[in-house]
């Protein structure tokens, strides 16, 4: 009976460059989570205004009549506004256990002791996160522009709206940005998905219950700034040239939303960590 | 050795569980959404101190109680109740689980549904001891400005004070019971709170009837403030029940929810994740 | 086996799975007073056994009584029995102390009964100093015996302890091990599990096999000891010459097979203690060369299993 060698054997495969673990993390990741049926059916549920949308596109286009229902830059902003509804709750079930879950595995000092960086596996988990955002923001976005020129059978409304593309693309990904990021960095400080499910909802309804308390007392909406949703409604106005609804000059939301990304990054690098040093 | 009663269980479950719950980090998060209001409270009474702004609506000007009130509703009623219920409520088993500690109750002579209540119990204790304490600060920061009378208003505080125990009790057992029964209570708890209720209330007819919410706000001694969409929407259909069969139904979801979570808890089998 | 007495554990075609994966399959056993040591490797369904047998887990057909009652929904039993599970979870923030007056309250003792029988089950397992320190800052192996004296201090008829000694270090296993003893010697019984022989060989005589969700073997440990010896078993020499090793071994008729390699020799013997004994006395006289290594890949319970599956 031959003996086949039971002992360490050396792997002799190929070896890819250094930095492209992250696609490795990723590409595992969106595989584990898209095999869940009821994550699948959210995402299915947050495609249904997509399809309201196209309705009412084929109507305006089909009938003269319903000329009321004609896509404007307004409706693309409108859209992607309610798309933040499907954002929030994608981003706590997708998202709450990226890294809490590892971390209850033990399995960070198991990833990180491989041929891999800090950054590449936070880039891994962030681009799960926001392969799933974009899903139901900027792909069903810019698709909607296409199922525009499909009905209307002409380029014209495209042609006079040429901003559209780059505004859905700037505010989908400014919004997929934050999401992530703060998702990540909270996932980050527990163990427990579902804790730091409940605390990305705290901050979020938090930070816009305090909002809501202060400018009914002060009668102004220029603290708009201290609330994570209005941040990206007075962007999201600026990004498609609406008139802004918060009195907040749109610099200091850009820069919040900016400073909270990078408050997160600063979290990720101190959390991230193979083992953890108390001093 | 005899077996404890059901409620004797329950109480030395409580002991057991409560120093945990109240020195855990969840605590730290609750006392910052807590100490949030009274952070506010402070600040807009060092803004009426200096004398920066008078707090006015259409030139009136708006007195102590009325922001206190709006308070009650916008970050109490709202957001701090209904938070804490799901942040401690689907707490209550799933953190047993999820931490593998619930086999060392399990394996002691006491009915399982025990282990629940008397969590349960650890869950009110310590969500009372943090928030009327916060509700009580902010009433002193605030209702003296405008020289409204700390005597007079003072019945509405305990009013406030009954009404949040009593939402915190309710919100509890409901998402005691969500914890109890499902896999991923979280979110079907951030559903419920923030979003069936926030729209069941906009409808006009029955719907509304089916949250907790309903109920509570009927019991609130303060005005409803409309400035925002959904508020104005809101009390535009609002058709508060009477406060005796808003009390009857809250009593009925209470210890509905507390005597299903029980018994989920009872009959239901946790395997615990390998 | 014949038990002579009621048994403690009687498991009537108990199955039980997790969706599609089987963690018990058809099971019918009755495990006696004394010590048994429930045997076998990881994955087996040991844990899922004894999960079964404390009422954690309902059993998806048949059915398990413990002392002649159905343990799910009767926790009354659990005054008789204590329970060392095997995963590594404590209310950290609590002291030792603490979590076993805790938890001793809830089988019904007052605080101050409570409180001496907890202390006296933490002078049992060694543990008396660190009792007023925090469960977290414990090491691994005092957790283990925090855990076992979870399972003692009620003083229970039968204990059940699933993997008590892994984790140990040698000096807490001889402990441990003689604690487990002294109980059985003091009327009391107790189901261990473990997935190596030589621990619960060390314990009792009496075990029971499980593989792959089934109970394979019951009885006597020397009896598998004997199986694992008739078993045709496979060593591996790694010498300086192993060509004229070989042409030693093939003088022997225990010799079933041979396999020589560049640098080692491979044997199968169908009778393990003579071999190893000339083996020894090859290596010391070094006649066919220096021997350098000499591992048995099948000298583990997994090839015992292989067989009795066959």
């Amino acid at each position: 009976m031959p003996i086949h060698d039971q002992s360490y054997r050396r792997y002799r495969g190929g070896k890819e460059k250094p930095g492209a673990a992250w696609v490795v993390i990723a590409t595992a990741g969106i595989v584990s989570t898209i095999r869940k049926r009821k994550f699948l059916g959210l995402l299915l549920f947050a495609w249904l205004p997509f399809f309201i949308r196209a309705v009412q596109i084929y109507i305006a286009s089909s009938y003269p009549q319903a000329s009321m229902l004609k896509p404007t830059a307004q409706t693309f902003r409108d859209f992607l506004g309610q798309q933040q509804m499907f954002v929030f709750f994608i981003t706590i079930y997708a998202g709450a256990g990226l890294i809490a879950n590892d971390k209850r595995a033990n399995a960070l000092q198991i990833y990180l002791a491989k041929p891999l960086g800090r950054a590449e596996y936070v880039g891994g988990k962030l681009a799960i996160l926001a392969c799933f955002l974009l899903l139901v923001t900027w792909v069903p976005g810019i698709l909607l522009l296409f199922v525009e020129m499909a009905f209307s059978g002409s380029a014209t409304f495209i042609k006079s709206n040429l901003t559209l593309i780059p505004s859905i693309t700037v505010f989908s990904f400014l919004s997929v940005l934050l999401a992530s990021f703060t998702m990540i960095a909270l996932s980050s400080l527990s163990k427990s998905s579902r804790f730091v499910g409940i605390m990305y909802a705290a901050v979020t309804f938090f930070s816009d219950a305090n909002f809501e308390a202060l400018r009914h007392v002060l009668r102004t909406t220029s603290i708009s700034w201290m609330s994570v949703p209005a941040l990206l409604e007075q962007m999201g106005d600026v990004i498609f040239r609406q008139p802004p609804r918060y009195d907040t000059p749109w610099p200091i939301s850009l820069l919040v939303i900016l400073a909270l990304v990078g408050v997160s990054a600063l979290v990720l690098e101190r959390k991230v960590r193979g083992v953890e040093v108390v001093t | 050795m005899r077996a404890p009663s059901y409620w004797q269980a329950s109480l030395r479950i409580f002991e057991l569980s409560l120093g945990e719950m109240l020195w855990s980090r969840r605590t730290i998060f609750m006392a910052l959404v807590v100490g949030s209001p009274v952070l506010l409270a402070g600040v807009i009474r060092a803004i009426e101190a200096a004398g920066i702004a008078g707090f006015r609506v259409e030139s009136l000007r708006i007195n102590g109680a009325t922001i206190f009130g709006m308070l009650i509703w916008v970050l109490y009623l709202r957001f701090i109740v209904p938070v804490l219920g799901i942040f401690y409520g689907t707490a209550l088993i799933a953190d047993e689980i999820e931490d593998k500690t619930i086999t060392y109750l399990f394996t002691r002579p006491i009915p399982r549904g025990a282990v629940l209540v008397g969590k349960y119990l650890a869950y009110l204790t310590c969500t009372i001891l943090v928030v009327l304490p916060s509700v009580m600060l902010v009433y002193f920061l605030l209702v003296p400005i405008g020289s409204a009378s700390l005597v007079s208003s003072f019945p509405s505080l305990v009013t406030d004070l009954g009404l949040l125990a009593l939402g915190l009790a309710v919100y509890g057992s409901l998402f005691g019971f969500v914890g109890a029964r499902l896999k991923r209570p979280v979110v079907f708890g951030l559903v419920f709170a923030f979003g069936w209720e926030q729209a069941a209330l906009i409808f006009p007819g029955y719907l509304r009837r089916f949250t907790v919410a309903y109920y509570l706000q009927a019991l609130v001694p303060h005005a409803m403030p409309e400035q925002s969409t959904l508020g104005a929407v809101q009390a535009l259909f609002r058709d508060a029940p009477s406060g005796l069969v808003s009390l009857a139904w809250l009593a009925l979801f209470w210890l509905g929810f507390l005597f299903l979570a029980a018994r989920t808890v009872e009959r239901r089998e946790y395997v615990l994740e390998q | 086996m014949t038990a002579t007495a009621q048994p403690l554990v009687e498991a009537t075609t108990l199955s039980k799975w997790y969706g599609q994966v089987i963690g018990l399959n058809d099971v019918t056993v009755s495990v006696p007073a004394g010590v048994t040591g429930l045997l076998g490797p990881n994955g087996a369904g040991k844990s899922t056994f004894m999960k079964l047998m404390t009422g954690q887990l309902k059993p998806s057909k048949g059915t398990i009584a413990v002392f002649g009652e159905p343990i799910w929904g009767h926790p009354h039993l659990f005054f008789r029995i204590g329970f060392c599970p095997e995963q590594d979870a404590f209310y950290e923030s609590m002291t030792g102390l603490e979590w076993l007056t805790g938890l001793l309250r809830l089988n019904g003792l007052d605080e101050k009964s409570a409180t001496t029988a907890a202390q006296h089950s933490l002078v049992t397992v060694d543990l008396v100093e660190a009792a007023d320190k925090k469960i977290g800052s414990y090491s691994k192996g005092m957790r283990q015996r925090v855990k076992l004296a979870q399972a003692i201090a009620h003083d229970p008829a039968l204990l059940i302890l699933d993997e008590p000694l892994a984790g140990m270090d040698p000096i807490g296993r001889r402990k441990t091990i003689r604690l487990i003893k002294d109980w059985a010697r003091a009327g009391k019984s107790v189901i261990v599990s473990s997935h190596i022989l030589h621990e619960i060989e060390a314990m009792t005589s009496n075990i029971l096999l499980i593989h792959n969700g089934r109970i394979l073997a019951e009885g006597d440990v020397h009896q598998i000891r004997d199986l694992i010896d008739e078993h045709p078993h496979t060593v591996y020499i790694r010498a300086q010459h192993p060509r004229e090793l070989a042409r030693t071994f093939l003088e022997h008729d225990d010799v079933l097979s041979l396999k020589v390699e560049s640098d080692a020799v491979v044997v199968q013997t169908a009778r393990p203690d003579a071999f190893y004994s000339r083996l020894t006395d090859l290596a010391a006289s070094s006649e066919s060369g220096e021997i350098a290594e000499i591992t048995s890949p099948d000298d583990n319970l997994q090839a015992v299993f292989q067989y009795l599956v066959k």
